[in-house]
């Protein structure tokens, strides 16, 4: 289709132009040789007379164009005299600049070395400005200080009294609040990224919380407040949130002294781990003994419950005169109702065997409490030394140079040690208590059972 | 008042210095010595009515020679040496673990030394003693809890083995 298009275009342009040249050669032709002749004849005698009138023409020009030369050299002399006048004047201008460029100098005298301190202190005060949390509540502070310091720089204006006495005042504005706690409303980014007004309490030049507690962040190169993504954890957020909520008086509060050159312990809080990434760094030894943990507490819970309601109906047992199924001494004391005309070394030997049938019941999983308690310091000690092997190849890659790289290792290595100790302790305890729960109610089977078979047959007797 | 106050806040200061182990320390010591003065108090004043009742009931009987004779009299004895022994094994045990609280405060100081050494990249040596102090207070308090316990409880465990025997001698039987 293309190429068709462009073919049907060229021949159009040709033959336009075949058109246009046609009728000219065919009016120009002479059609005999005598025709031609007469032609060129004519033609001359036209050229001559063109010629005789463009000769004419010059020569009335030339006069003209003589005119012309004199009017133009009448200007250029006119021209000259005038820059010669002007270069006067230019010359007498800059001898009064440097007149009074000197005079100025002569004026201001030791005004000079007050202006260079005038400058270097602005310098200063820009930068401190910068940095200052006290900007989010002044602003254009700064633009100010950076105007009169173009302006000083520049050397063509002098400062006014009213800018000097300005700078002043910011300045003992700046110590002014750096002492005080303050509220107002300004614009903060959340921590989802809207933009919010609210209401923030600035502490002097350390820190800046708002109303739901939280600490912010000054952003010097956007001047822009933000709620820190992750906040501190333990104590100071209660008492951000008491500081928020406080209208006078005294109200605790954690400030970060390091507040004006960047917050560096503020940010050594955040960074450091929170509870459950501790438990995480464990790793998965601190999993497994978690988990048995987890299984000595229920096992602890459930025996204790067990135990418990034994308890219960064996002091219930020891008050009634009859033998109940439903505890271990009833069933011990069973044997006896069972069996009343049993001679006693019988008696002794089958209550012996039926304690014996009861002793497993009772101390159902109290020996495996032992164990976790004894086991979970033990997997401790082993996710250390895991952990410390885990540093050490740290320390054959990076280097012993890095405390940071070591470090991370060995509280993730001591982690588990904590999490063992925090298993077995409760642990013991638990299985003192719950064995002890045990051992009582075998004391009694295995001492007083007799006895109170005994006393059963003699109050029968007597 | 003002001695008071004083004191309360030398013993909060070394508790913040501690860390918060130091707070299981304590309150496991207090319940092993709440629990060790009871069983003193017992052994002075509540035992013997304990005893008392079972020799009479024992000098009550008419006959103390028999096989049943000997089966009340070792219920008798059981029944009071259970009442005498209560919760000695759980202030042993409460010994044995003061230490073990110790381990773990020292273990959790370590940590937060090393938290502050990651923090600071170890050359503040000013902030590091403050996690060197909370691991080694709750040593130093787990120690001497445990030393304490150990003086009192052997201490109950001889009364309890002694009186547990006077009881026996008590209960003669009439060959």
């Amino acid at each position: 289709m293309k190429p068709n298009f462009f073919k049907a275009a060229v021949f159009a342009v040709s033959g336009t132009i075949a058109s246009m040249a046609m009728p000219a050669m065919a009016a120009d032709e002479a059609s005999s040789l005598d025709e031609l002749l007469k032609k060129v004849e004519a033609g001359y005698a036209a050229d001559a007379r063109e010629a005789k009138a463009r000769e004419q023409r010059f020569i009335a020009a030339r006069s003209e164009q003589q005119a012309m030369l004199a009017k133009a050299k009448q200007t250029l002399k006119n021209e000259e005299n005038r820059s010669a006048q002007l270069e006067g004047t230019f010359e007498e201008n800059e001898a009064a600049i440097t007149e009074k460029q000197r005079a100025l100098k002569e004026r201001l005298g030791t005004l000079t070395e007050l202006f260079g301190h005038l400058t270097s202190t602005a310098g200063d005060l820009r930068s401190n400005f910068q940095n200052s949390l006290i900007s989010v509540q002044f602003p254009n502070r700064e633009e100010f200080v950076t105007q009169l310091i173009d302006k000083m720089s520049g050397a063509e204006e002098l400062p006014s009294i009213e800018e000097i006495e300005r700078m002043w005042f910011e300045m003992q504005r700046e110590m002014t609040e750096s002492g005080k706690v303050v509220k107002f409303d300004t614009t903060v980014t959340t921590a989802d990224g809207q933009k919010e007004d609210q209401t923030v309490v600035r502490v002097g030049t350390f820190n800046l919380v708002n109303a739901d507690g939280e600490y912010l962040q000054y952003v010097p190169e956007t001047g822009a407040l933000q709620v820190l993504a992750r906040q501190p954890s333990g104590p100071y957020m209660g008492w951000a949130e008491d500081l928020a909520s406080a209208s006078s008086g005294m109200t605790a509060f954690g400030v970060d002294p390091t507040g004006p050159t960047g917050g560096s312990y503020l940010a050594a809080l955040i960074d450091s781990p929170t509870l459950s990434e501790r438990w995480h760094q464990g790793g998965v030894v601190g999993y497994v003994i978690t988990a048995v943990g987890v299984l000595a507490m229920l096992i602890a819970i459930w025996r204790l419950v067990v135990l418990s309601i034994e308890d219960m109906k064996v002091a219930k047992q020891l008050k009634s005169g009859q033998a109940m199924t439903n505890n271990s001494l009833g069933r011990v004391l069973k044997v006896h109702e069972e069996n009343p005309s049993m001679d006693s070394e019988t008696l002794e030997l089958k209550l012996s065997e039926a304690i014996l049938r009861e002793t497993p019941r009772l101390e159902r999983s109290l020996n495996l409490l032992k164990i976790i308690a004894a086991v979970a310091p033990l997997l401790g000690l082993l996710g250390t030394v895991t952990g410390m092997i885990i540093t050490f190849q740290a320390i054959t890659i990076f280097g012993a140079g890095d405390p940071k790289a070591m470090a991370g290792g060995i509280s993730g290595a001591l982690v588990t040690t904590v999490l063992g100790l925090i298993v077995a302790i409760p642990t013991v305890l638990l299985h003192t208590f719950v064995s002890g729960r045990a051992k009582k109610i075998l004391h009694i089977l295995d001492e007083q059972s007799t006895g109170i078979i005994a006393e059963h047959t003699e109050g029968k007797a007597g | 008042m003002y001695q008071l106050n004083e004191w309360i806040d030398i013993i909060r200061r070394f508790m913040d210095a501690g860390g918060d182990v130091l707070w299981a320390i304590a309150a496991l010591t207090f319940v092993m010595w709440t629990l060790s003065i009871e069983r003193v108090w017992y052994y002075k004043f509540g035992l013997s009515k304990d005893v008392d009742a079972a020799i009479k009931s024992w000098e009550a009987r008419s006959e103390r020679k028999s096989w049943s004779a000997h089966q009340i009299r070792q219920k008798l004895i059981s029944e009071v040496s259970l009442k005498i022994d209560a919760s000695l094994p759980m202030i042993q045990t409460m010994v044995a673990l003061c230490p073990l609280l110790g381990l773990l405060g020292t273990v959790t100081g370590m940590i937060e030394v090393f938290n502050i050494m990651a923090v600071t990249g170890g050359g503040d040596a000013k902030s590091m003693a403050g996690g060197v102090s909370k691991a080694t207070i709750p040593t130093m308090a787990g120690m001497v809890a445990a030393l304490s316990g150990v003086f009192i409880s052997t201490y109950i465990k001889g009364i309890a083995g002694r009186e547990s025997e006077l009881l026996e001698d008590h209960l003669t039987t009439d060959h």
